[in-house]
């Protein structure tokens, strides 16, 4: 398969994921499908729960032993990952798919020194050959992402939250991999400095016109540094299409819900809203649309049947009833 | 990281103290008073009577005796043993205290090693055979009945097959004729070992510091023909049968004690494993692509060291009276033997020696321990 | 209010009626509640510990030997003659030769001084549990109280009785008694109470200690203190029952340690006991029949397994227990 230009770097189908639990089987991740060009962000959102993490380590193939993927391709610049043997999949991890966890705190190994840490993912995928060589890369990283070189030398207890962060970023960097997973990179920082690292994410990004997934449950987050937007809910994807039209007119209720639930800093004012109810159990979702105990526009089809798919223009959501009255069409979108 | 030290230290010393005026306690506790039990005893030469008095101060109020038992301990002054009538208790403890040592030492690091390789592929591959037949036959080992199993080993090993000698530390035949003693060769053997082990690991830290990949590779050979060297040297000094004699009877002790200690750090160290693998740095360490053998040697049990090296102090306790028992069975002549000899025949100076001594002894596997923790752990390190 | 109300009665907003029936009811109620919490965490546990392959068959092995501690009494009531069967003064006149090897009338065979070795093995199996059983009880109730006070006082109290812990723990407990034994007469009793504080006071009440940190802060005995609830209550009614299912884990580590180290000394010959799995071994060796080899195994066989297998059988139920107690070390797919 030859890889054109304009082909996506990532293309996500149907990917389903289970987990089998004491209490029976938890269907993480349904009939997931999406793509993501060169260069290019996506926002993943959802409350927590809703496989949107699941989704992240189905990419890395970093699942616990209980996870079963059901179905689903995940073509990586046109190779299969999911068929891949166990070798494979590791000399490949971090070399094209990198990730910035969500627990920046806990993801440094505390015994070694940083830049060790980073070195040691350089070696393993033989990007630099010499030490010397990869700690030069090391030290071009550290500048790249804020950090002063010299803090290579110290131990992950020495560096605050932010530094810790700008560690694991520089760290996911450090092999040019052609897709960054951020998993809620800033959750457990304060705003400002936040704010600040999703900045220097956004410029690294388009600087090395790489591509990034952001995995957040915080719209504010979105808005700020994604092109794109999928909206997961109860394992699937309810909503896709670029950031600026799903913010001026989301499709789905719950997509509308979730950004009535975030204060906006620089728009209009409007009132808060707030959604009622827990997320759906996964191990027993309801039938229908998974949304429909939630939603205020929900009918007797919504609660009996799964809802098709609804296209406008580049976005489409999955909804017996989707918001404004100017859908297109029903039916399959042509997104993929 | 010197204040952390310096604190233990301070409650080590204090430790010390506490076990030295509870001996003197439990001294004064038995039935019957010191003086009159031991320097009424009909069976004493009027000498010894005298020297005891002197030593002791055991016509003086008890606040003075207690102060001079003090004075004597710090000064190595235990009186003279009654069992080995006139040898002072220090100059027969000086004498055993390296076998045991020895014993203590090999074995411990033995078992700690072996625990350790176990403990981490057992936590590793959770519910295979390995778990199962690990945790059977280590914790089998573990509450085996010790001196059943020391003596398994010496009816399997010594009589049945005959590969090493029953017990004791040397066969006097091999030794008839020689002008040397046990102890000048012994001793020898132990500064021998102890240089290699200095020489082996300089070797591998300096040329590790050089991060020269061809100096690297050079390590192993040099230090195995420095292993090579060593008993050809002992070949030709002319005392090699002798040493070798020791060594043929230090086998069996000592593979004996490494078996029934090593289940402990072994057990330890998978249930600290199971909780270093769920940590946020060994996902991220599978996430970069390394080698699983690396992300479970590097990081997983890496990190699951910390805690298994806190409690290796519940495991050299264990082995302190593991070779206690493994000494009196193979009739090894150290200082746990030696307490237990002195017991028997009510030779009481030399029982509170021997106490004293092997609670030093615990005191000094605290510090070690204290000291590698402190290497191991860079958040101590740093502070 | 003179009395200390239970919790439940203190909730804000709980009944409009008058406060005696109230409390009755409540305390009623909290009874029940209680116990229906109990028995379904019991239960639960329970499920978990039957999950654990090796816990079940140490259950089992425990469960034989309390049978075989059962059955010398009714042996010698029924089957034996005491003249011959009595473990430490009987006599096998039956046989020419001592040590007799295993025969249809003993067993197991006799012990050089013509005593039965199956009857030998069975009495000493209930001084065991009574051994093991006194020790861990006594270390649990040291523990807990120690455990549960330096947690509740904390600063000095709580210095003093954690380092002494730490130096109890310096101390090889093996060596240790046999220097008491050099000093005492020690007996099953003295022996038992002997382990039991070394354990009470020792490491069992570190670990106790923490536990009981993690239940001072529950609100539950923040909401007892400001129903005026005394020191001693809140600590003997709210934290040490919490501290139960941990310490009934400790016991079992005792058991095995108390009995270890009774065959220890027994075997060094250091105990004054009539008879035990020690002694019988110490018999035989003291009298050279262990180095003979398979030639007379059931002198030291029986005893030397029953010794390994009770020990570990009660060290690896505390293990099994551990995983229902410590959910950390359950498998990742609960």
């Amino acid at each position: 398969m030859s890889v054109a230009q304009t082909d996506p770097v990532l293309k996500v189908t149907d990917l389903t994921l289970r987990y089998s639990t004491r209490q029976g089987e938890v269907k993480a991740v349904e009939e997931v499908s999406f793509e993501l060009a060169k260069g290019q962000s996506l926002g993943l959102v959802g409350e927590s729960g809703c496989g949107k993490t699941s989704v992240a380590n189905s990419l890395m193939r970093l699942l616990p032993d209980n996870a079963r993927l059901v179905k689903g391709q995940v073509w990586l610049n046109g190779e299969d990952l999911l068929s891949l043997s166990d070798e494979e999949v590791r000399r490949f991890r971090w070399r094209r798919i990198a990730m910035v966890f969500q627990a920046a705190m806990n993801s440094l190994d505390p015994v070694y020194k940083v830049g060790q840490q980073v070195i040691e993912a350089i070696e393993t995928h033989g990007v630099e050959t010499t030490i010397d060589d990869a700690e030069e890369r090391v030290a071009r990283l550290f500048r790249l992402v804020g950090l002063d070189p010299q803090l290579m030398e110290r131990y992950p207890h020495e560096f605050s939250g932010g530094m810790r962060q700008r560690a694991i970023i520089a760290m996911a960097l450090s092999c040019d991999p052609d897709v960054i997973i951020a998993d809620e990179p800033t959750t457990a920082l304060d705003v400002i400095v936040q704010d600040r690292i999703l900045r220097e994410l956004k410029s690294i990004q388009q600087e090395l016109r790489m591509s990034v997934i952001y995995i957040t449950h915080d719209m504010a987050v979105v808005a700020e540094v994604t092109d794109r937007i999928g909206v997961m809910y109860a394992g699937r994807l309810v909503e896709f299409g670029n950031t600026a039209d799903v913010f001026r007119a989301p499709m789905h209720p719950y997509t509308a819900a979730l950004m009535s639930s975030f204060p906006s800093v620089s728009g209009e004012r409007r009132p808060l809203g707030s959604l009622s109810g827990e997320p759906p159990n996964l191990l027993d979702p309801p039938l229908g649309c998974a949304f429909h105990p939630r939603c205020a526009y929900a009918t007797e089809v919504c609660r009996r049947e799964s809802p098709p798919q609804v296209s406008r223009g580049q976005q489409w959501a999955a909804c017996w009833h989707p918001l404004d009255g100017q859908t297109s069409s029903t039916g399959n979108h042509d997104a993929y | 990281m010197i204040g952390y030290l310096i604190r233990r230290m301070w409650q080590m010393a204090l430790t010390l103290l506490l076990i030295l005026t509870v001996t003197f306690l439990l001294v004064q506790a038995q039935p019957g008073d010191y003086a009159s039990f031991y320097v009424l005893d009909p069976d004493l030469p009027t000498e010894v009577k005298e020297q005891m008095r002197a030593t002791f101060g055991l016509d003086r109020p008890l606040w003075q005796q207690y102060l001079i038992h003090m004075r004597n301990t710090f000064t190595g002054n235990f009186g003279v043993s009654f069992g080995h009538f006139p040898r002072p208790v220090m100059e027969v403890l000086l004498e055993r205290l390296p076998r045991t040592l020895v014993l203590f030492v090999t074995a411990t690091g033995a078992s700690f090693y072996i625990g350790f390789l176990l403990g981490k592929a057992i936590a590793w591959r959770r519910g295979g055979f390995l778990e199962y037949a690990a945790t059977i036959s280590g914790t089998t080992l573990f509450t085996v009945f010790t001196p059943a199993f020391a003596l398994m080993m010496i009816w399997v090993f010594a009589f049945k097959l005959g590969w090493f000698p029953v017990g004791k530390f040397l066969d006097p035949l091999v030794w008839r004729g020689s002008d040397v003693t046990a102890n000048s060769v012994f001793s020898l053997m132990l500064i021998t070992a102890l240089a290699f082990a200095v020489f082996a690991f300089w070797v591998l830290f300096a040329l590790k510091r050089k991060g020269n990949t061809g100096m690297k590779r050079l390590s192993i050979p040099i230090i195995l023909v420095a292993a090579l060297a060593i008993p050809l040297v002992w070949a030709l000094s002319g005392i090699g049968t002798l040493a070798l004699d020791i060594l043929k009877h230090m086998v069996l002790p000592i593979v004996t004690l490494t078996l029934i200690s090593f289940a402990g750090t072994m057990l330890l160290t998978r249930n600290s494993m199971l909780e270093t693998i769920r940590e946020d740095y060994v996902m991220a360490a599978r996430a970069k692509g390394l080698p699983e053998k690396q992300v479970r040697d590097r990081h997983a049990a890496r990190n699951a060291l910390l805690p298994v090296v806190t409690s290796l102090i519940y495991s050299l306790i264990f082995a302190i009276d593991g070779s206690v028992i493994v000494e009196s069975v193979f009739s090894w002549p150290g200082t746990g033997m030696t307490l237990l000899e002195a017991v028997r025949s009510e030779d009481m100076p030399l029982v509170m020696g021997a106490i004293v001594f092997i609670g030093l002894f615990s005191l000094l596997a605290h510090v070690i321990v204290d000291i590698l923790y402190v290497y191991l752990d860079p958040r101590i390190r740093y502070q | 209010m003179t009395t200390t109300p239970p919790i439940g009665s203190t909730m804000p907003g709980s009944s409009p009626e008058p406060p005696e029936i109230a409390m009755g009811q409540g305390r009623l109620l909290l009874a029940k509640a209680r116990t229906r919490l109990a028995l379904r965490s019991f239960r639960n546990g329970w499920s978990i510990f039957l999950e654990s392959r090796i816990g079940v068959l140490s259950l089992l092995t425990i469960v034989v030997f309390a049978v075989m501690a059962i059955s010398h009494p009714i042996l010698m009531a029924t089957v034996w003659d005491p003249e011959i069967y009595d473990p430490v003064t009987g006599y096998a006149f039956d046989e020419t030769e001592q040590p007799a090897p295993p025969s249809w009338k003993h067993p197991l065979g006799t012990d050089p001084l013509g005593r039965d070795v199956l009857s030998q093995l069975l009495s000493s199996t209930g001084s065991e549990f009574v051994l093991g059983i006194t020790a861990a009880l006594v270390t649990v109730a040291i523990a807990t109280t120690v455990g549960a006070v330096a947690a509740y006082y904390g600063g000095l109290i709580d210095a003093f009785f954690m380092r002494l812990a730490d130096l109890i723990i310096a101390l090889p407990s093996i060596s240790l008694l046999i220097v008491l034994s050099a000093l005492f007469d020690l007996n099953l009793f003295y022996l038992a109470l002997i382990i039991g504080v070394l354990g009470g006071f020792g490491g069992t009440a570190i670990i106790l200690k923490s536990q009981a940190l993690s239940i001072k802060v529950k609100p539950y005995i923040e909401a007892a203190r400001v129903a005026g609830g005394g020191h001693f209550r809140i600590i003997f009614v709210h934290i040490v029952p919490n501290l139960l299912p941990l310490s009934l884990l400790y016991m079992m580590f005792t058991v095995t340690s108390a009995i270890f180290a009774e065959a220890v000394l027994s075997f060094l010959g250091l105990l004054d006991l009539r008879m035990s799995w020690g002694i019988m071994i110490h018999t035989a060796n003291v009298g050279g029949y262990l180095l003979g080899g398979t030639r007379y195994w059931w002198l030291v066989v029986p005893a030397g397994a029953s010794i390994t297998f009770l020990c570990s059988a009660f060290y690896l139920a505390g293990r099994a227990l551990d995983e229902v107690v410590n959910p950390r070390l359950r498998r990742r797919d609960d």
